[in-house]
């Protein structure tokens, strides 16, 4: 479907080896299973799904309340109330491989071990295309964000997931590094195939009025358009620091931010907080893209990743 | 309770589709100083149950979609439109009620649970707080259509708060009001009332929504006298489309399940009350 007339554009992207259809990925944690929203988001528009993140064993999570809005942003601490792998493999992809969506399994453990058994588990399972590997939750006690500030750590998960599976290996990365930069590059060398970034921003509001905490669990992780800059920011430095493709995410609600993302170096973006607000994103995103390629003489939308041009004053010089 | 979907039944009607639909605001009635009922248009034939919810989104309410209960459908429950029942609590509620009329909102709906239908032999009860009252006006005319009467039991701080009470008269229900300041009907709260309606009507069927204290009360009456009862939970809500888990509910699934965290927007919002493990829930929203 085109939303206007004008030469056709090349929306699809390879990351890893992975063909996705359009750049647009349904962001882990923010899109259920992946057939949540049938009937409400326009699929065709979606270029692969990333699926809730996985343990080896079913969590309950963090106790209510869990989420608190903020200025343009979301806060959350979930704690990846999940089902476990066995149930994931045995309930949830059947229907969600129907999809014909290339499938990012999420995955989280507590220790090497578990990263290890998940990533072989799933390397057998059909459907399943590439492993996004979460070393950043904020709002998990173990695992999650402690393997992911420690390039050490990070790397040590990313090679027990490498030797696990034969699928594209996806690091998801914390905002809560010192040089994102040098992240990237470990990862690379630990043998990663790309990176996603960035995880939601460790957080927290109080209300003052009962003087306590909005979120049962303290802090939170932060979403939504109020990280955009240093999502934008990140990604930019990532996909200098390495030669992996980047799949870049913060607060994406449009073209426009998505054109931002891919100038500062992403392959593909993620879509996640405001596909609550708005499930007409992906379509919407999806069309102002390709009008934005026709806008600027773009044919393919991969040639977008990167393009960013220097800095130079504006005509009349910088005001 | 398992519940045949036949369609002549205007209480057991299948649920319909989910869909994101622009709403113009075509009528606003003030309530009390702070809560309005607001009537909007969708230009389409609207469908939604007793119960079940839209995520609302509106210019300058907040970043986020609110759940509100479908309050009632079309202009006389029928054809387009809905109208939703808003009392201010924050910047979502505040723009609705500022809302100018024309003014457009995204609403996507229906979502969630509804209630069951009274079983033949039994009278329906409605236990309601202050805003609590949304889901059951649309209730009450489904049950009117159904031909089935019912009790309705409103509770407020004050008069003010016993919103649209003639509405449930006018649906043929048996209304009776309890106010914390004695400014309307029994002084003291609703949960009192229940007594005095489970002596009128032998075989009741209890539904109830509103503050937590008032649901916690409620549930500990019926099952004492091991009465069915089906509770409304509210949650904060980020998505209504069981992705974000922000809103659950630490309750069972089935009887003689282990209680874990289930959706409000998914699982529920309606509830049987028993399944709800009250010891571990509710929790300050």
């Amino acid at each position: 479907m085109s939303s206007s007339a004008g030469p056709a554009v090349d929306l699809s992207v390879e990351i890893a080896g992975l063909t996705l259809p359009t750049p647009l990925i349904a962001a882990s944690g923010t899109f259920g299973y992946g057939d949540e929203y049938l009937g409400v988001a326009d699929y065709e528009a979606i270029g692969a799904v990333s699926a809730k993140g996985l343990y080896l064993n079913p969590r309950d999570g963090c106790p209510p309340p869990r989420i608190w809005e903020t200025p343009s942003g979301m806060l959350n601490a979930i704690g990846l109330q999940e089902v476990g792998i066995e149930r994931f493999l045995a309930e949830k992809l059947p229907s969600v491989r129907e999809l014909g969506k290339v499938l990012l399994a999420n995955i989280c453990g507590s220790s090497f071990e578990e990263y290890g058994e998940l990533s072989r588990r799933l390397d057998q399972a059909e459907g399943v295309h590439a492993i996004e590997v979460n070393i950043s939750c904020p709002n998990v006690s173990e695992g999650g964000i402690e393997f992911g500030c420690d390039p050490d750590m990070a790397a040590r998960v990313t090679e027990v997931v490498r030797r696990g599976t034969r699928l594209p290996v996806i690091p998801k990365l914390s905002p809560s590094v010192p040089d994102v930069g040098v992240m990237a590059r470990r990862l690379e060398n630990a043998g990663a195939d790309a990176l996603s970034l960035i995880n939601t921003i460790p957080a927290m509001a109080v209300d003052v009025e009962t003087q306590r905490p909005r979120l049962a669990n303290i802090v939170g992780g932060l979403s939504g358009p109020a990280i955009r800059p240093i999502a934008v920011r990140m990604v930019w430095q990532a996909a200098r620091a390495s030669s992996l493709p980047v799949l870049g995410m913060g607060g994406i609600g449009g073209a426009g931010d998505a054109v931002e993302f891919l100038l500062a170096g992403a392959s593909a973006v993620q879509i996640g907080t405001m596909n609550f607000v708005d499930p007409g994103v992906w379509r919407r995103t999806l069309n102002g893209l390709q009008d934005y390629c026709r806008r600027h003489g773009v044919a393919r939308i991969r040639d977008l990743t990167g393009a960013m041009e220097p800095f130079a004053p504006p005509p009349g010089g910088t005001r | 309770m398992p519940v045949d979907r036949v369609a002549a039944n205007p209480l057991r009607a299948a649920p319909a589709p989910r869909r994101d639909v622009e709403a113009r605001l075509v009528s606003r009635e003030a309530l009390s100083p702070d809560a309005q009922l607001l009537r909007f248009d969708t230009g389409a034939p609207a469908d939604a149950l007793p119960g079940q919810f839209a995520m609302v989104r509106l210019e300058h309410g907040g970043l986020l979609r609110r759940p509100y209960s479908y309050c009632d459908l079309g202009a006389e429950g029928h054809g387009s439109g809905f109208a939703l029942l808003v009392k201010e609590v924050g910047i979502g509620t505040r723009a609705l009620l500022q809302l100018g009329i024309g003014g457009a909102v995204s609403c996507l709906g229906p979502l969630g649970t509804a209630f069951d239908p009274p079983r033949p032999d039994r009278i329906p009860v409605i236990v309601a707080g202050g805003v609590g009252i949304a889901p059951f006006v649309l209730f009450a005319r489904r049950l009117q259509e159904a031909g089935r009467r019912g009790i309705v039991l409103l509770g407020g701080r004050s008069e003010a708060d016993l919103y649209l009470r003639e509405e449930f008269e006018r649906f043929g229900m048996d209304v009776r009001c309890a106010t914390e300041d004695g400014s309307f009907g029994r002084r003291g709260r609703v949960t009192q009332l229940i007594g005095a309606a489970l002596d009128d009507a032998r075989d009741v069927q209890l539904y109830s929504c509103g503050p937590t204290g008032m649901l916690l009360r409620t549930a500990e009456l019926a099952r004492a006298s091991k009465i069915p009862h089906q509770v409304s939970i509210e949650r904060r809500m980020g998505c209504g489309m069981g992705c974000c888990l922000g809103c659950v509910v630490w309750a069972r699934r089935r009887p003689g399940d282990s209680a874990e965290y289930l959706r409000s927007c998914t699982e529920g919002p309606v509830f049987d009350a028993d399944a709800v493990a009250w010891d571990r829930d509710p929790h300050p929203l």
